[in-house]
């Protein structure tokens, strides 16, 4: 066994691992400390298949900046246990239920899948690199690309839009304060 | 590498996309209610006359995306719906919230998504069109702060979106597993050489479909579809029902028609299952609706259940009555949701049935207008809807698909009864507190105006739909 | 002369710009101006009609086409008017009759509001034009347009005094069971398409003959369900006595020019298909004796003028389905004229009573209403004899070539038909007597009230009368009068004469003169019966009735009583509870479901998730178990 190829399987356990705990911490602080380390392992992951700049860049941009954002949020919103909707008994047994058939369905698709045509080159690959990327982002999918920033844009108008409580311009610098509530 | 004449072929895109950020520009330096929605108003026109200006035939810009005839079309629909979205929504704003412009950036933006969406020949542009059209839609339908059932029914269509794009864009990832290819004609190939559909790409096409599903509000993802369009306002309502759902079915057509998956006969069981269940359950639960917003949602629902059947043809013929009767559906949504606008006042939303009761007496004109409209979604002669239905069932019986067309019929008959429901409301005795049903938008002229010309392109495509089929008789035949 | 039927257009669109004028200006138009514009483009139509007629009647026909309706490859869908003999023969009667009706309206509503009079008219100019489009259809789309448009007419005004809930009972009733027939109406439609290709009738008929027997059955019986819910037939016929909660003029345009002779015109129209499947056939006959019976019991028992009057035309229209089942169609198609003229005077009469008698319609608290009501009671007198069959009178021709026809079919089907058209006779008679005769049974002040109606009522009923007697010479059999068949003779383009007569001479005049003596029979025993019929007194009259004519009262006890219980049995269980029982029970099995399906619209995001799951799985699993 090669040495990408333990990295390979304990990166996957760990990115597996982490993101259902992810669902499954009660604390929501604990919910992103695990996200963020399944962000960590799907950097692996990139590394593997000699992506640098992805890789770099999913730890920047998701594990730093967004994460930390999230983590700020929670905290601000001081979420207790007893804020907890209850929910259905019922309902999770079946949620478990459907969600494990998907599992099983999905597995079963998947043991006959004819890969060998369409494998990862591990390590080889170069479409990761910032060249190819650049290259590939700036000429084929120029017109993507831009779309991708509009729909940032939406997002963030979006953002501003709801965040904003008080409906009269003056009172907009508050509008930090209200969303403590 | 995209040339600078590759540039005119999305000339409407760019318009949108160029307005939304004028928008966003004008709002940094003043603040006019007015001038945004003449400046949005515009360029949604400039947007529907630009196409003139795209070359004939068939052109594909980067491999993502192809504008042809039958992209041509859907640009100039959305575009007209969005121009009288707009339209609609300037005195229903005035009159409830004090900041309006933003509405103006998200709705550009919602239909610039719409836009690309139609011109979509790949999954990557697909999927960002998607997600443009939705993550605008999440604002929008929260967008008025004194309604909380707005934010909520924001949120409920957040969280459930975004399950159905996990779903889409896994589904995406399955096929292009299977394939390799992302662009519709790769698929397509990579799906005839193979022959038979493996395991992995029936997982894949599976959650495609929920997410595409999901879009249209077609039974059994059709849950969201009462509740979000309660909760949000009625332009807002409209939009969803018109323009989000219209872009999806655009694409859907384009993607199966061009990849032939249908010719695969569990594909299209599956989808007669989910048509059946659409017209069916749609027309069944909007039976004993007493809010008209979610009356017309599940009315939405069974539309485009019948919007299927004319898909599962497979045909030259099919095709042309979708897209017929897509063009009478959305100028009938447009005009029940202007109805709903045009009824309301500061106070809220005319929401119920019984608001309208004895409308006859107090506005013949408006009344006649719903009437009209309501006919049209039922089907009944010299109205389009039933010019519509019939060359729906024309386009069914012509392959012999009976099971989609009896139960086409049976469902519209049972649609017949809330519609007609609403008329007799209408006509009914006056009601006993006038002054609180009294509508202040009303007496406005653009409003009524678009509301009286939706109506007579009603009656036009009922009496003389010819206008319009040779149109789309052009374009039918590009997309295959 | 061809081109200048293309112009047959303007038949339907006067009605249509009457109904649009009435409609959008009914505010502010006056009362006079309303009636003038009703009356006036009906009158412009029926004139038009009248030059097309005689144009057909010099042997000009055509298929008049104007644009492409619907057009997607080989398949058309022209909108084209149909001018021919059978086209233009009802062309003359909707506009004829409705015309005569409008007039009698003007003065009928004139108690209305300005508003709602011309709500009214437009109504009533609505009615017409989509009558005038589904007989002038040349394709079963357009037929269909008219047949829709009726419907909806018929909704709106039999529920045209809305704000009486039982009204507009009546009006959902009619139009839920016309939505029946509008379905199998459909799916013929479909199922010709998928077959021949086109709904043009000169092509459907040219391309019947290849059709398969079965094909052509299934087209025909479903085509016949859609004529039995317009046409009141068995088992679809409840709506139509129900639908006399609309005003009177109304009734009497539904029951004689209009709507119910949709599916008379339809079947008429469908020949060529009809010849080719002969259980159809046998079908029709069957269900049309059957309804013929069935109402003509019930109206026996009927206390509501207007009520007997519906059963009575669901009675008679049951006549014309058995000549068009045995192939009589000219007998049929005659028989739909001279109904038109005695159903519409009967209803204007009927109008007129109730007119004078302050809106009062039952006739046990009618009666000696003769001396004041002369021109109403002179008319109706007329109605009954021609609807009864006494010769000369319209009626005995056009009943006497249907009887005929059922003779030369079936003797059984013969015996039966003029059972039937004895009931009809009785119970006609019971209505005149009832009403006119005898002594006043209601209040002292209707008494006073009673009064003739204005000549806008009068004079139509006059008109109508003149036609309810003379128009049967339009049909006199060869027996009395060597070619004096013409109604047949117009009618031969289109429908050509069956074959040859296989009854004798002798053997016709001797039926025609049974039934008469039968019929005069009836209408003694009836005149005695009911000439002082005074509810409190039925026993000391039956005891006169005992005595004095013994066999009479044998013949009522044997005869007439069971045939009473049975007709109130029926009008009773049969038709309110079973028929409307089961479209009750059908409506609250929709709601009951609806109701439970709605539990799931919780409103929780997670539920809705977990659906759409779960439909995934359920996809999947379809492709998966259907893949090999």
């Amino acid at each position: 066994m090669s040495i990408t190829l333990i990295l390979f399987w304990f990166l996957s356990v760990l990115a597996l691992f982490s993101a259902a705990m992810v669902v499954a911490s009660k604390n929501p602080v604990y919910s992103v400390l695990w996200l963020i380390l399944v962000f960590f392992a799907i950097s692996g992951h990139y590394l593997l298949l000699n992506a640098q700049f992805l890789a770099i860049v999913n730890i920047i941009v998701y594990a730093g900046a967004i994460m930390v954002l999230f983590l700020f949020v929670i905290m601000l919103m001081n979420l207790n246990k007893s804020n907890e909707p209850k929910r259905n008994k019922w309902l999770n047994l079946a949620g478990v239920l459907a969600g494990g058939c998907l599992l099983l369905v999905l597995v079963a698709a998947l043991k006959n899948a004819e890969t060998k045509a369409t494998l990862a080159e591990t390590g080889t690959g170069n479409i990761g690199l910032i060249e190819n990327l650049g290259k590939a982002l700036f000429t084929d999918y120029v017109v993507p690309f831009e779309i991708s920033s509009v729909l940032f844009l939406s997002a963030m108008v979006g953002a501003v839009v709801l965040g904003k409580k008080e409906s009269s311009p003056d009172t907009a610098g508050q509008s930090g304060k209200s969303s403590e509530k | 590498m995209i040339s600078l004449t590759g540039l005119n072929l999305i000339l409407p895109q760019l318009i949108i996309a160029l307005a939304a950020i004028i928008v966003m520009l004008s709002i940094a330096v003043k603040r006019c209610h007015r001038f945004t929605n003449l400046f949005t108003l515009l360029s949604f026109a400039a947007a529907a006359i630009s196409v003139l200006y795209i070359p004939r035939g068939s052109f594909g810009v980067s491999s993502l995306f192809v504008v042809d005839g039958f992209g041509k079309f859907f640009t100039v629909l959305i575009a007209c719906a969005g121009f009288v979205i707009t339209l609609m929504s300037y005195h229903y704003l005035n009159a409830r919230e004090k900041r309006n412009e933003e509405y103006y950036i998200l709705l550009l933006l919602s239909s610039l998504g719409a836009l690309t969406m139609v011109i979509s020949n790949h999954f990557v542009s697909f999927f960002l069109s998607l997600e443009v059209l939705s993550v605008s839609l999440y604002a929008l339908i929260g967008y008025l702060k004194e309604e909380p059932a707005g934010i909520e029914s924001g949120i409920k269509y957040l969280v459930l979106a975004a399950v159905s794009s996990s779903f889409l864009l896994f589904g995406i990832a399955l096929i292009y597993m299977q394939t390799g290819h992302l662009d519709l004609s790769g698929i397509a190939a990579g799906l005839s050489s193979s022959g038979e559909f493996s395991g992995v790409f029936i997982a894949g096409l599976a959650m495609v479909i929920v997410g595409i599903g999901f879009k249209m509000a077609l039974v059994p993802f059709h849950l969201w579809t009462p509740d979000i369009y309660a909760g949000a306002s009625a332009p807002v309502s409209a939009f969803v029902a018109t323009v989000s759902k219209g872009a999806v079915f655009a694409f859907l057509l384009r993607l199966f028609y061009s990849t032939g998956g249908l010719e695969n006969k569990n594909v299209w069981t599956v989808f007669t299952i989910i048509a059946v269940a659409s017209m069916l359950f749609g027309n069944w639960l909007a039976l004993r609706q007493q809010n008209i917003k979610r009356l017309l949602a599940y009315s939405s629902i069974g539309h485009l259940g019948y919007l299927m059947v004319a898909f599962l043809a497979i045909t030259d013929r099919g095709m042309q009555a979708a897209t017929f009767y897509l063009v009478v559906y959305f100028t009938g949504m447009l005009a029940a949701f202007g109805t709903v606008i045009y009824m309301s006042n500061k106070k809220g939303e005319a929401l119920y049935i019984d608001d309208y009761r004895g409308l006859f007496w107090k506005k013949p004109w408006l009344a006649a207008i719903f009437t009209t409209v309501m006919l049209s979604l039922a089907g009944i002669p010299l109205t389009a809807g039933f010019l519509g239905k019939l060359y729906l069932l024309t386009a069914g019986t012509e392959v012999g698909i009976w099971l989609l067309v009896i139960v086409l019929v049976v469902s519209s008959g049972i649609g017949l009864f809330y519609y007609l429901r609403v008329v007799a409301v209408m006509f009914a005795g006056k009601n006993e507190n006038e002054a609180s049903s009294e509508p202040v938008i009303g007496k406005i002229f653009p409003h009524g105006l678009v509301l009286t010309l939706l109506f007579l392109l009603l009656l036009w495509f009922g009496v003389y739909p010819s206008s319009l089929l040779e149109i789309i008789q052009q374009i039918a035949s590009v997309i295959r | 002369m061809q081109n200048a039927l293309q112009l047959v257009w303007l038949i339907p669109f006067f009605p249509l710009i009457g109904f649009l004028i009435n409609g959008l200006f009914r505010k502010q138009l006056s009362k006079s101006l309303i009636a003038l514009t009703g009356c006036g483009t009906i009158l412009v139509s029926f004139i038009l009609s009248v030059w097309v007629f005689l144009q057909v009647k010099n042997g000009n026909s055509d298929v008049a086409e104007y644009f492409n309706f619907i057009s997607a490859g080989s398949f058309k869908v022209p909108f084209a008017f149909q001018v021919d003999a059978l086209s233009s023969l009802f062309l003359l009667i909707i506009t004829g009759i409705g015309f005569i009706i409008h007039v009698y309206s003007t003065s009928y509503m004139k108690d209305e509001t300005g508003e709602h009079y011309g709500r009214y008219f437009s109504y009533l100019n609505l009615f017409v034009f989509s009558m005038l489009l589904l007989v002038m259809g040349a394709n079963y789309v357009i037929m269909y347009l008219g047949w829709e448009g009726v419907a909806l007419c018929s909704y709106l005004l039999i529920g045209y005094w809305f704000k009486n809930t039982e009204y507009s009972k009546a009006a959902n009733k009619a139009f839920i069971m016309n939505r029946v027939g509008d379905f199998a109406f459909l799916l013929a439609l479909f199922w010709i398409v998928s077959k021949t290709g086109s709904v043009s009738f000169d092509v459907v008929f040219s391309k019947a003959s290849a059709l398969g027997t079965s094909d052509v059955t299934i087209i025909t019986l479903l085509l016949f369900i859609g004529a039995t819910a317009k046409s009141a037939q068995i088992p679809l016929y409840t709506w139509l006595p129900d639908a006399m909660a609309g005003p009177t003029p109304v009734s009497a345009l539904i029951h004689a020019a209009t709507m119910v002779n949709a599916g008379i015109y339809m079947v008429t129209r469908s020949k060529a298909l009809y010849s080719l499947a002969p259980l159809s056939q046998d079908v029709i006959a069957i269900t049309g004796l059957a309804t013929a019976i069935l109402a003509a019991t019930i109206a026996m028992k009927q206390n509501d003028i207007k009520k007997v009057l519906a059963y009575s035309t669901v009675s008679q229209l049951g006549y014309i389905f058995l000549a068009l089942g045995v192939g009589a169609y000219t007998a049929g198609i005659f028989h739909v004229m001279t109904h038109a003229f005695f159903k519409a005077l009967l209803f204007l009469a009927a109008g007129s009573v109730i007119h004078a008698m302050g809106g009062e319609q039952d006739i046990r608290r009618m009666g000696g209403m003769k001396g004041k009501l002369k021109i109403t009671y002179i008319t109706f007198l007329v109605g009954c004899l021609a609807i009864s069959g006494i010769p000369p009178f319209s009626g005995f021709f056009s009943k006497d070539a249907i009887l005929l026809s059922a003779y030369e079919h079936n003797k059984i089907l013969y015996v039966v038909a003029l059972f039937g058209a004895l009931l009809t006779a009785y119970y006609m008679f019971r209505l005149l007597f009832l009403t006119f005769n005898g002594s006043f049974r209601g209040t002292e002040e209707q008494q006073h009230h009673l009064h003739e109606s204005p000549a806008a009522m009068t004079i139509p009923l006059i008109i109508l009368a003149v036609l309810s007697f003379a128009g049967g010479f339009a049909g006199i059999p060869d027996i009395f009068l060597k070619g004096g068949d013409a109604i047949a003779e117009f009618l031969s383009p289109v429908l050509p004469p069956e074959g040859g007569k296989t009854v004798s001479h002798s053997t016709e005049l001797i039926l025609m003169l049974l039934t008469t003596v039968l019929v005069l029979a009836v209408i003694v025993l009836a005149w005695f019966r009911f000439r002082k019929y005074k509810p409190e007194e039925e026993k000391g009259l039956g005891k006169f009735l005992k005595n004095k004519w013994y066999v009479d009262e044998l013949y009522e006890k044997i005869i007439i009583n069971p045939l009473d219980r049975f007709g109130a049995f029926l009008s009773n269980v049969f038709d309110r509870s079973v028929v409307d029982g089961l479209v009750n029970i059908v409506g609250r099995l929709v709601n009951y479901g609806s109701r439970q399906v709605r539990l799931l619209q919780s409103g929780q995001v997670t539920s809705y998730v977990l659906l759409m799951v779960l439909s995934m799985l359920l996809i999947m699993a379809v492709q998966f178990f259907l893949r090999k």
